[in-house]
């Protein structure tokens, strides 16, 4: 169909009119994204409607008026302002930092700094504002890759005199990489605030406009020295949460508060005047200190999650082992079961695959599909049997997190320190004690 | 005040006038669920307690074309927070933005397919949703979705051919449980119940006609059997203006009947204005900028004044020059322009303004006080001035408004969109700026949805047609009131049904449904919660003869009260027909006991202590045969 516009010389974006069966039809030609109906003319009519024509070879077209290339948006600049700290803002694309071409709908394009600023002008007012743009790509697309190239980027902020940085991206996969941050970076001296957007900032309900004050005024005025993610608290705009980067997960598809803090009590709260409440321990600020961060950056890619389901097939330990992978976390049930097989005949065992893949020097971590709680190797007795194949019990780790830490570990240490290493705190992401308060926050 | 040219015979000339008006009607589909979820539909009694409530805050985006919508602005300088109750059944993620949406309400579209067609409208082939900005908090998302499901339709009403360029199937927005200048609290359970917005031009060419064309669609809109039914359930708006007059829409026309009289306000109001407008040019009126005047009004005896400085507030004044009476003047009922400036002033949070062309004693501002702000404003004895009075950044955002509105008085009309908010006097208020229009992109949570040829034809086949029902009843019933009342009732069908099935009297069943209906409720009987299928059932009695009419108009009246079964219900409430034999024993018993008793005397004997049990026809036609 395009061809035949082409024919015509008419192009997206221009006016044309469509005569049929003594209709006229007046619009702007929008491009046809929907690959279920390529041959739907898509017109955009004087008042604002989009609607869909069925091609119709009957049907004649001519061009009114050319259409106009690129839409402007409003923009502000980014100024600087006495006595306010400097802080960096790296964006790397997902729904907070791209903006919606309203014209189609269709495409997001990445938004430009001075349009941030000024769709938030608050932001001028909290920080001097330095943003870099790394690249733009959806959350789900991430690795450890580009994982690396956040980290380098943080240090290289904190290295130019941020007081502070924030990262913005999509929000599947933030808690990996807030994961991820909280152990490339080492000897931090300052708040690195992952956040983000669930719902897109072209509409004037979007979450991103508070979730982005309330991180700049994190990395801004607060003395936390540690990685976290910084967004709603509740289905309210009143307060973000501030979660440390290894215990925080997302636990709902689609709320603004689905980011919760896991075995562990949110780092502190920011209101919507701004105000900073803290609301547990972490790592503090030291003032001038000329230790620069450090970004620890190189990462196992052969490191797998695996879920443990019932009757789920061992054999899933040979693709691997054959691989040659070097590290696998376990999601198994309860208190870090997998089926063990003694009793039951019908049961698949998982434990025979376990023993293989510990035999070929792969180091296997437990974690628990639970999500809260404390995985335990003693319990019962199955437990104990799958304990002694050598597979390190992970503590109040969350799988995921428990997943890149391995990843982590792999990529900087051998296989015995990592193994050493896999259950004791490094970020934060292991405690012994299990409070009371810390479940469903 | 205005001269008035545009008067002929006595009625207003509106072509003479340049007026122009176009409707566009709302209304709520009773459908089983919300347009893109599956919460329920009803709208919730007030005695319902919501489950949760959140708070939001909302703020304009760069629209289509780049640029802040005026509406849009406006709305985000008020800084208003939003709550939003949450009921059980009626909001889920959807409704409050925590979710996408699902997939568009496949009986809605039906309907609204049903609807378009009936006004002969070019049905788009692919319907495409969108999202129309909204932020005045009425909708959690801070917009509404919205498709253009016709085109290019018309209607005839009173001979005339009323253009139908669109309609549109949209989510109705929340319904405001309460507000204050700060902040909104809106219930959800109205939320997203689908809605039909159908558009008519702007060339209705007077009042009455508009009223006609209203009632015309509320006709049609009812006989779908398919809408919402009740207060709220349809709203007009009207787009209108006159020659050097301006666009304003009013929203929220609740009455029907009411729709002429609002026209006809406005058109006064806006032929006043330019009168106004006319009156402040000749004598080279002026308007001031702001002053801050607080010294003033330091050790005043004006409550209104000192209970806002108390609080560390301000007052703010300015001069207008050559308005002295205008102010005053009444524009509409009970409405001046310093009312429509006060209306403005409003929006920022104050209470009003106070102007020179009221008694100042009524306010307790003293003549120092007049003398000190006369010369703070630097202003003659002829000139006039407007006070404002509040917390200081809201008393600066007031007076803004009020300075801009009062400077425009000089340039006439303002293009504005009003709220009917006095059914009595049928006038309106200010409400917001026009909407400037670069406020709708596509909806890209949902696919566009096909408009097959399948779809096409059912939604022919519903189709209402308000001249084929009308025919229909007229050939069934005489009394116009009845047909009139039917056609709009939603218990058309049942009474297509009942004569259908039973063949019974039309004009009987008819009467039943409409006249008698209404004077039970009015007793407070809750005719409407009687299942149609026991009416029916009902009239089945009565066509075989088991109760009389008279028996029928009490049957129901118990029906209302009484769930059990109709069998039962006659026979407890002693409503069963006496006929044939049995009414030969009853007369002839009376005879023996009466002997001697005339035949009149008889019938109305019997009539009098058998009324609902005894036909009186059947009564008289065995009185004759044995006499």
């Amino acid at each position: 169909m395009l061809k035949l516009f082409k024919k015509n010389g008419i192009a997206v974006g221009d006016k044309i009119k469509i005569h049929f069966k003594g209709n006229e039809m007046a619009g702007e030609l929008m491009p046809n994204t929907e690959v279920s109906a390529p041959d739907t003319i898509i017109l955009k009519l004087e008042n604002g409607y989009n609607i869909g024509m069925s091609y119709d070879k009957n049907m004649l077209f001519n061009r009114v008026s050319e259409g106009k290339s690129g839409i402007e948006f409003p923009k502000a600049k980014a100024t600087t302002k006495k006595g306010l700290p400097k802080v960096t803002l790296i964006y790397t694309g997902g729904t907070i930092g791209s903006k919606i071409d309203y014209k189609t709908g269709g495409a997001f394009m990445l938004i430009k700094p001075e349009e941030l600023l000024y769709e938030v002008p608050e932001l001028s007012d909290i920080a001097n504002i330095e943003i870099r743009q790394l690249f733009g790509i959806a959350s789900e697309d991430m690795t450890s890759v580009e994982w690396a190239a956040i980290a380098n980027a943080v240090k290289e902020a904190f290295d130019k005199g941020s007081r502070g940085v924030v990262v913005t991206m999509g929000t599947d996969i933030m808690h990996y990489t807030a994961a991820a941050l909280s152990f490339m970076l080492c000897d931090l001296n300052g708040p690195v605030v992952v956040t983000g957007a669930q719902r897109s900032s072209d509409r004037g309900s979007s979450d991103a406009f508070f979730n982005l004050i309330a991180s700049v005024s994190i990395a801004a005025n607060s003395d936390i020295a540690e990685v976290g993610i910084c967004m709603h608290y509740s289905s309210s705009d009143e307060r973000c949460a501030f979660i440390r980067g290894t215990r925080v997960r997302k636990m709902h598809t689609s709320r603004r508060d689905a980011f919760r803090s896991v075995n562990d009590k949110p780092i502190a709260f920011v209101d919507r005047k701004m105000k900073i409440t803290y609301n547990n321990d972490y790592n503090r600020m030291m003032g001038e200190i000329e230790k620069p961060v450090v970004a620890k950056t190189d990462f196992e890619k052969k490191v797998a999650l695996v879920k443990y389901y019932p009757a789920s097939d061992p054999d899933i330990f040979d693709y691997y082992i054959k691989k040659e992978y070097r590290g696998i976390i376990i999601e198994g049930t309860g208190m870090g079961h997998v089926s063990v097989s003694q009793a039951n005949k019908n049961a698949t065992p998982l434990i025979d695959g376990i023993r293989k893949a510990i035999e070929k020097g792969i180091v296997v971590g437990m974690t628990s599909q639970c999500i809260y709680g404390r995985v335990n190797n003693n319990v019962y007795r199955n437990l104990r049997i799958i304990n002694d194949t050598g597979v390190i019990y992970c503590e109040d780790m969350i799988p995921e997190t428990a997943y890149v830490k391995l990843g982590w570990l792999l990529g900087n240490y051998d296989a015995e320190e990592s193994k050493r290493l896999l259950d004791k705190s490094i970020a934060g992401e292991i405690k012994k004690r299990s409070r009371y308060e810390e479940f469903l926050l | 005040m205005a001269e008035e040219p545009e008067i002929k015979n006595g009625q207003t000339d509106y072509k003479a006038l340049g007026f122009m008006c176009g409707l566009e009607i709302h209304q709520r589909l009773a459908t089983e669920e919300k347009l893109f979820c599956s919460c329920a539909t009803g709208v919730l009694d007030k005695s319902v307690k919501p489950i949760a409530t959140i708070s939001r805050y909302q703020r304009a985006v760069a629209g289509e074309l780049g640029s802040m919508d005026k509406s849009a602005e406006f709305e985000q300088s008020r800084g208003r927070a939003f709550t939003y109750n949450v009921f059980e059944d009626n909001t889920c993620l959807v409704d409050i933005d925590e979710e996408p949406p699902h997939d568009l309400n496949r009986e809605a579209l039906e309907i609204a397919l049903s609807i378009a067609s009936s006004m002969q409208m070019h049905l788009v082939d692919e319907i495409q949703p969108m999202r129309k900005g909204v932020i005045d908090g009425s909708d959690p998302s801070a917009f509404q979705r919205t498709m253009l499901v016709g085109l290019n339709g018309s209607i005839k009403v009173n001979k005339l051919n009323i253009n139908i360029p669109l309609m549109s199937l949209e989510e109705e927005s929340s319904g405001i449980a309460s507000s204050t200048n700060s902040s909104v609290i809106y219930n959800t359970d109205r939320l997203a119940i689908p809605l039909v917005e159908i558009d008519t031009d702007a060339n209705i060419p007077d009042p009455k006609t508009a009223k006609a064309v209203a009632l015309y669609i509320g006709t049609m809109l009812r006989l779908t059997g398919k809408v919402q039914r009740g207060i709220g359930s349809i709203r007009q708006d009207v787009n209108m203006s006159i020659k050097d007059g301006a666009r304003v829409e009013i929203k929220g026309v609740q009455e029907l009947g009411l729709i002429d009289k609002y026209i006809e306000n406005e058109v006064e109001r806006q032929k006043n204005l330019i009168a106004i407008k006319s009156r402040l040019i000749k004598a080279k009126a002026k308007v001031g900028k702001a002053v801050d005047v607080t010294a003033v009004f330091t050790d005043t005896k004006s409550e209104i004044i000192s209970d806002n400085l108390r609080n560390g507030g301000a007052v703010f004044a300015f001069m207008l020059s050559g308005f002295k009476g205008i102010l005053g003047l009444e524009i509409n009922p009970n409405r001046r322009l310093g009312t429509e400036i006060s209306d403005y002033a409003k929006m920022a949070g104050v209470n009003g303004i106070i102007h020179s062309d009221e008694e100042m004693s009524k306010y307790s501002i003293s003549d120092k006080e007049l003398v000190d702000l006369r010369e703070k404003l630097g202003i003659k004895m002829e000139d006039s001035f407007i006070i404002v009075a509040g917390k200081r950044e809201t008393a600066i955002k007031a007076i803004e408004l009020a300075v801009w509105r009062a400077d425009y008085s000089l340039k006439g009309v303002p293009k504005e969109t009003r709220m009917a908010y006095d059914n009595d006097n049928c006038t309106s208020k200010f409400l917001r700026p026009l909407p400037t229009g670069s406020r709708m992109y596509p909806e890209t949570d949902i696919r566009p949805i096909a408009v097959t040829e399948e779809i096409r034809k059912a939604a022919l086949k519903l189709a209402p047609d308000v001249e084929r029902e009308r025919a229909y009843l007229d050939s069934k019933i005489r009394s116009n009131v009845v047909v009139e009342q039917l056609i709009t009732s939603p218990k058309l069908q049942l009474f297509k049904s009942i004569i259908e099935e039973t063949k019974v009297d039309p004009e009987f069943a008819g009467n039943i449904l409409t006249q008698k209906f209404t004077e039970l409720r009015r007793s407070g009987i809750d005719v409407d919660s009687i299942p149609d299928k026991r009416i029916l059932e009902a009239f089945r009695f009565y066509a075989n003869g088991k109760i009389t009419k008279q028996g029928m108009e009490e049957l129901i009246k118990h029906m209302g009260k009484d769930e059990s079964d109709i069998a039962g219900i006659l026979v407890k409430a002693k409503l069963m027909r006496i006929k044939g034999k049995e009414l030969e024993e009853l007369i002839a018993s009376e005879r023996k006991e009466h002997t001697g008793m005339s035949t009149d005397d008889l019938r109305n004997r019997i009539m009098a202590k058998c009324r609902l049990n005894v036909d009186g026809s059947e009564l008289n036609s065995l009185l004759k045969s044995n006499p």
